[in-house]
């Protein structure tokens, strides 16, 4: 645009501040300069667009872990579980619901990341002459695809092994709970039964994908990790101890 | 939120609870209703805090979000900010709304915490005091098509710091210069030519969007 003199009075236009004199200027060139009409028209509405954003939502779990600091540093009111079983269930259930986020939003990130897990073909690759064999002390195991996959179904059965005593225990400690909690906690399973479905899914569409792979083993330590942190929050919940669960909620 | 009207110079309608010099009377309804609230906050009582919380989260992470670009930051820096809220409770008088004490604690702590991480990335140029002014990008025009809010949103995060933050306060919060000047710490001339940029900067980003086939 040949006319940038102009712009910094179309800037003052936008914010209201312009006087009459240089108005009556501006208006006289605007008459004439289809650039600088536009340009008024564009700011003007970049400027109504920005005043008519909406408030944005801050996610539930940013409370939550202001709950779980504030009990934590004890900068609450002692409020023990038997005299004031209310408070302490509201408390509690929200730890608990901090739980499925924290899983869920850790199960989010690792779509995008970078395999760790060597694929079969990489692993195939690591034992061309010349080149040392990926696994150490076991050469033999990734020599094929098939044994590479062998092993990969093993850990999973192990996995799976954990998780099915775990979720036992779980299971029977639940009869206990307050049905919301408990109905919370439930979530998170459904959370990470889902993470898993889906890596499962994308295995069989593709499957030699590491980062497959990487989900599906994460997803299943994930349900590992949250089953015994679920464990571990019961038990301090049936002891009143609410410290306790915060801590398991800062732990995981 | 207050939003709607024409705000800019002579608007005595933009934030009135944010704006850092609004003077404030105790005893009044709300504020009486603030105080017994902030009183329960430190007694301890968990469901206060969440109810003051409630009522300002929503807008202070909007501004956090905008004014770093980066919602997981964001979320970092709301927590820091209720936390630190509540350790200074006992500092809130009264003398303001909770509202305008809340606002000035968090645009501290926003701009404390960009300021840090353009020291971190040795960002030297384009600070808050950074005055300079973009040519106009005249192949860049909006055209008929209305802004959409994902889109500005977008461009907003790909502004520089120091104008994005002067955008925000200005255009997106509705402060005068010479407020946003005091909460930056910079100077109404600088507050202006920093919005200024913003919005051509603004306009040459939302433009090429458009453009792309």
């Amino acid at each position: 645009m040949s006319c940038t003199r102009f712009i910094p009075q179309i800037q003052e236009m936008v914010d209201g501040t312009l006087g009459a004199i240089r108005r009556a200027e501006l208006d006289m060139h605007l008459e004439q300069c289809d650039d600088c009409r536009s340009l008024l028209e564009d700011l003007r509405r970049i400027h109504d667009a920005a005043a008519s954003l909406d408030e944005l939502q801050a996610p539930d779990r940013v409370w939550l872990q202001i709950a779980g600091r504030l009990r934590q540093e004890g900068r609450l009111a002692d409020t023990p579980a038997s005299s004031t079983p209310r408070r302490s269930h509201v408390a509690l259930l929200a730890v608990a619901a901090a739980l499925v986020i924290a899983v869920g939003a850790s199960l989010m990130l690792l779509w995008p990341r970078a395999g760790t897990t060597p694929a079969p073909a990489q692993a195939g690759a690591a034992t061309q002459p010349g080149t040392a064999p990926a696994a150490s002390g076991n050469p033999a195991a990734v020599n094929s695809v098939e044994d590479v996959e062998n092993e990969l179904r093993q850990a999973e059965q192990h996995y799976e092994t954990a998780i099915s005593r775990l979720q036992q225990i779980a299971n029977s400690n639940q009869s206990s709970m307050d049905p919301q909690v408990a109905a919370t906690l439930q979530k998170n399973v459904q959370v990470i039964d889902q993470a898993i479905a889906e890596s499962r899914a994308a295995l069989r569409t593709e499957p030699t994908s590491a980062p497959a792979r990487d989900s599906l083993f994460e997803a299943l330590r994930q349900k590992v990790t949250m089953l015994q942190d679920t464990i571990a929050l019961m038990n301090e919940m049936r002891k009143g101890n609410s410290a306790g669960a915060a801590q398991v909620l800062n732990k995981s | 939120m207050c939003r709607g009207g024409q705000r800019g110079a002579g608007s005595a309608t933009s934030k009135m609870t944010t704006r850092p010099s609004v003077p404030a009377k105790p005893g009044e309804g709300p504020r009486a209703a603030e105080l017994a609230l902030v009183e329960r906050c430190r007694r301890g009582e968990l469901g206060a805090f969440e109810e003051l919380y409630r009522a300002h989260a929503g807008r202070l992470f909007s501004l956090a979000c905008r004014m770093l670009g980066n919602p997981a930051d964001a979320e970092d820096l709301l927590q820091d900010i209720f936390l630190a809220a509540h350790r200074k409770l006992d500092s809130f008088r009264g003398e303001a709304a909770l509202g305008t004490w809340l606002y000035r604690l968090a645009t501290n702590q926003i701009l404390d915490h960009v300021r840090s991480r353009a020291g971190r990335a040795g960002q030297v140029t384009d600070g808050l005091e950074d005055a300079t002014v973009l040519p106009d990008a005249g192949e860049h025009r909006l055209g008929d098509r209305a802004i959409g809010r994902i889109d500005l949103e977008r461009a907003l995060a790909q502004l520089p710091e120091g104008c994005r933050a002067a955008f925000v306060l200005h255009d997106v919060e509705g402060l005068e210069h010479r407020e946003v000047a005091e909460v930056l710490g910079i100077a109404e001339g600088t507050s202006k030519s920093q919005v200024h940029k913003a919005r051509l900067r603004l306009r040459a980003i939302l433009g090429s969007v458009r453009h792309q086939p």
